[in-house]
């Protein structure tokens, strides 16, 4: 059966106007999509796939952004093709929401915090099918059910600060479907949530497209991702599409080197490697005076790239005996962390989240631990105890043999110093009011680290090359820098206290994939070159795997599997833990053949 | 169709009974620290009774008689028993408190009663009739200027924010920066300047005059005309704050990821920004509007200085120059219950209009 057109791309161009001059945000992009297809966009942060969709959608911020030329065609099924650029709003508003609906990345801010979850579903629903409150309601309640939300009618009268990350993202795909939708375009919808929520709602996903009639645009940073969903994948880079085809001739026999460096370099389960693989691995970028970009394709295939990194069991067995050779440089002791939530009427607590509750392990020099579940498991308010940014309930901290709990504020001051922390969210940390050489600078004035500003300037630069930034980015704001460099940027502070121990906690969760290996490959060399002890937090167990000698799984405040991560990985013993595994998107091929039958 | 536990609940008159004990503190702490500052002026409150023509036997007797030859903080605990609704009483004390409650202990007796707030040095009527008198009249004109700047504020900073960067949004800033930076007296003697002594022939207006006044026949009538200026004098800063405040307001909401949500529903621009983008920006308004409302009362002060509108500023600034100490102190007190109030339900607020502080 030939497949009829739905939606068509055609050269399209959209352009954003900034200071510095036009950006091509979509350049001279054309894509079909066909009725009952899944169509998969894939490229990283600024590739200009979200704005793709956006121009679709019509939502462009105007100014800076415009759609300057090509055409978006629509196919009713009945009817002349419709070009969706040449739309007044006014025609534009009876087509969004009724005939091509859209599901956003963000579920914490994307719903209105003032309206119920049922006020915001049925808005659509009453809008463009003249539907009563009455019939509203139902047909909202018939959705939330259909997206699998525990009691509708509870969620229905909620506010979406009372929902959980995954549950509002199913408030999202319902509202998206209220209106039996043609197409659904969802943009990165998983990208926030845990593995396993993204699993779960990768699976909804999957069963309502067998149910209803509606094609997917799922735009994602992640091809593992796209190999759980998508029929056809573009790739895109740098607002060009540089490859598309079939997801499965992709995954095979990817030809663009941007595409390779997109399936190697996401970490690996069921081997070792001493460094991620790169996009840079595969091409080279160069950009002339007008902004033009080269790609120089580089030799090396996809396998020899993974084969030149790749580590031997034996090695890793070496090195985990040289490693527990030593004595701990860490050791805690029946931790506990409890937060109060409720109080009687004279302020007596009566109940407590247990966040953390009687953990104990051991970290040894030069080791990394891992630890990893999902949101809420405590693993987050664990690494901030071992620094005492959160008050432990009982228990022991041993840093170096000296009591970190007991410590007085003096001492303190010392122990921050040798204990860093790195933070998730890099776009938040770094104070925008402050230039990155001042940000670096200091804490190292604070703990009056090198004798004056002129050394530390230079230890600043120093430390910019060791992240891979350069001296001219001293001076700069850190809205200047992208999302990965400002996360260097934030290894290099923590850098500048020349500490013993980091701590990173979800560190490169806020990355994209591509990005996500820069980062981690700089964190390797770095332990390998100033023989740090990391603690390495992440709620994906693929990246903590990488970077981990051994692993701690967390759930609900205490610990429920230790030991070597390669063995944790490969035997599982524990439910949850074989849960957390099986959630990652492992991007097979086999995997997708089976899926697409 | 709120679910609000218990705990919710308890939290809330939880949160209200510390907001409350906090405020008696507050109220504690005022008198005593204006009282120190009264007491030890250079001022003798008694011989200000006299006026001219006084001499040193009487006015003697004049101290005696107010308690004024006491310790300080004898007539400091003296003022909190008779404001303080709950205190110790005799039987000659129970004359002035006329208590709701009392209960004999011994030779004293425990009352519960309204605050006594002692009569004027000067006119002897007793302060708390002179508030009453005087506090509505004050009142009448803050709540019109707050409706007046609210009505205006909020308009002119929607307004400013769907028209961001263009010359209307310029003009919007513009005009509520010099609002604001006004002082509400110069506004006030502006206004009167121009409205009632130039123009006065065709606006009907008059440069002074309290909210009422006698006619032919001896009753007392309401002027509201002479409202007009007095209210227009005072809501200008107002206008001009809540024109920043909401206009900053909806532009932060606008950029906000549900209102990208609520545009790709397929709703139309008024209902994307004033049911999504308005309902959210007031938020943060409303409680500005309520603190200022308590500001205007005090504000009101200056104002009805120019305009000589007889209400409690034009009252506390009579008994500021006559060291009529039981008026001052009376209207300080009322003034700081009146700010812990309006606190307290300014919070009430908006965990009523947010309910993501509903829950915590």
């Amino acid at each position: 059966m030939e497949k009829k057109k739905l939606l068509e791309v055609i050269n399209l161009e959209t352009h954003f106007t900034t200071e510095e001059g036009t950006v091509k945000a979509v350049d001279n992009v054309s894509f079909t999509v066909h009725r009952g297809e899944t169509i998969g966009i894939v490229g990283e942060s600024g590739s200009g796939k979200s704005v793709t969709s956006l121009s679709a959608m019509r939502l462009i911020p105007n100014p800076p952004g415009k759609i300057v030329g090509g055409q978006i065609l629509y196919y009713p099924l009945e009817g002349e093709p419709i070009d969706l650029v040449k739309l007044t709003e006014e025609e534009m508003q009876g087509i969004r929401g009724n005939e091509i609906s859209m599901i956003f990345q963000e579920p914490m801010t994307s719903l209105n915090p003032v309206f119920t979850c049922g006020d915001q579903v049925t808005e659509a629903i009453k809008l463009h099918q003249n539907a009563s409150n009455y019939e509203a309601k139902i047909r909202a309640l018939e959705l939330f059910e259909k997206v699998q939300l525990p009691t509708p009618e509870r969620i229905f009268n909620a506010y979406p600060h009372q929902l959980s990350g995954g549950q509002k993202q199913r408030v999202m795909i319902a509202m998206a479907m209220s209106c039996n939708p043609d197409v659904l375009i969802a943009d990165e919808p998983t990208t926030a949530l845990d593995v396993t929520v993204q699993k779960t709602i990768l699976e909804l996903m999957n069963d309502l497209k067998k149910e209803i009639d509606a094609s997917i645009i799922f735009i994602t940073h992640d091809l593992g991702v796209i190999a759980e969903i998508a029929d056809k994948v573009i790739v895109m880079y740098k607002g060009k599409i540089v490859e598309q085809g079939s997801a499965l001739d992709l995954f095979t026999n990817p030809t663009h080197p941007y595409t390779k460096g997109l399936l190697a370099c996401r970490p690996p389960l069921d081997y070792r490697m001493s460094r991620l693989p790169i996009v840079s691995d595969f091409m080279d970028v160069e950009m002339d005076a007008d902004g033009n970009r080269t790609i120089t394709e580089k030799e090396a295939s996809l396998e020899e790239v993974i084969e030149s990194v790749k580590v031997k069991p034996e090695a890793t067995k070496a090195r985990m005996e040289s490693l527990m050779a030593k004595e701990p440089i860490l050791q805690v002791k029946g931790l506990k962390t409890w937060f109060p939530t409720e109080r009687n009427f004279f302020g007596k607590v009566t109940k407590y989240v247990k966040a953390v509750d009687d953990v104990s392990f051991d970290v040894y020099p030069g080791e990394t631990l891992g630890l990893v579940g999902e949101s809420g498991c405590g693993k987050t308010t664990l690494g901030r105890t071992l620094l005492r940014l959160a008050p432990a309930k009982e228990g022991q901290i041993l840093f170096q043999g000296k009591d970190v709990l007991s410590l007085n504020h003096s001492d303190m001051k010392d122990l921050r110093r040798d204990m860093q922390i790195i933070f998730q969210d890099p776009y938040s940390s770094l104070n925008p009011r402050m230039t990155i050489g001042n940000a670096i600078m200091e804490p190292m004035q604070v703990h009056g680290i090198l004798a004056n500003d002129k050394e530390r300037k230079e230890k600043v630069v120093e430390l910019l090359e060791t992240v891979s930034l350069e001296a001219r980015h001293f001076s700069r704001y850190p809205h200047e820098f992208s999302g990965g460099q400002r996360q260097r940027i934030c290894v290099a502070r923590a850098l500048a206290m020349n500490p013993k121990f980091i701590i990173c906690d979800e560190s490169v969760s806020a990355l994209d994939v591509s990005v996500q290996a820069q980062v981690l490959n700089l964190l390797m060399e770095l332990r390998q070159k100033f023989d740090f002890t990391y603690i390495f937090i992440s709620h994906d167990l693929s990246v903590v795997k990488f970077m981990s000698d051994r692993m701690i799984v967390m759930n609900k405040g205490k610990i429920e599997e230790a030991g070597i991560a390669d063995e944790i990985y490969s035997n599982p013993q524990k439910a949850y833990t074989q849960k957390l595994i099986a959630a990652i998107p492992k991007g097979k091929t086999e995997d997708i053949i089976s899926r697409l039958g | 169709m709120l679910f609000y536990t218990t705990e919710t609940y308890l939290g809330m008159i939880r949160y209200i009974v510390k907001r409350l004990l906090y405020g008696i503190g507050v109220m504690v702490a005022i008198v005593f620290i204006v009282t120190s500052i009264i007491y030890n002026a250079s001022v003798d409150p008694a011989e200000m009774t006299f006026g001219q023509r006084a001499d040193t036997g009487d006015i003697e007797a004049k101290r005696k008689e107010l308690g004024l030859d006491q310790p300080l903080y004898i007539q400091q605990l003296n003022y909190l028993r008779d404001v303080s609704p709950v205190s110790f009483s005799s039987d000659e004390l129970n004359k002035k408190y006329q208590p709701i409650l009392s209960i004999p202990l011994g030779n004293k007796q425990l009352v519960f009663k309204l605050p006594y707030l002692r009569e004027s040095y000067q006119s002897g009527y007793q302060v708390s009739k002179i508030l009453k008198t005087k506090v509505p009249r004050t009142a009448i004109l803050a709540f019109f200027a707050i409706f007046l700047a609210t009505l205006i504020g909020i308009s002119l900073g929607v307004i400013a924010a769907l028209f961001h960067n263009t010359w209307i949004d310029n003009i919007a800033v513009v005009v509520s920066v010099l609002g604001y930076s006004l002082p509400s007296y110069v506004t006030a003697i502006i206004l009167a300047l121009f409205f009632a002594y130039y123009l006065g022939d065709y606006t009907g207006l008059s440069v002074t005059g309290g909210l009422t006044t006698l006619n032919d026949s001896g009753d007392e009538v309401i002027v509201w005309s002479n409202l007009i200026l007095p209210v227009l004098a005072l809501g200008i800063r107002p206008i001009g704050i809540f024109t920043q405040l909401t206009r900053s307001a909806m532009l932060d909401v606008l950029s906000q990821d549900y209102i990208r949500t609520a545009r790709s529903k397929g709703l139309s621009t008024f209902k994307v920004n004033f049911k999504h983008g308005l309902r959210n920006a007031l938020n943060p308004v409303s409680t500005s509007i309520t603190g200022w409302f308590a500001s205007l009362v005090a504000g009101a002060f200056f104002v009805e200085n120019v305009f000589s509108y007889d209400g409690l500023g034009l009252e506390t600034i009579r008994a500021l120059e006559t060291y009529d100490i039981p008026v001052i102190l009376g209207v300080v007190l009322f003034m700081g219950a009146t700010f812990v109030i309006i606190n307290i339900l300014s919070d009430i607020l908006y965990a009523f209009l947010d309910p993501r502080v509903r829950l915590s």
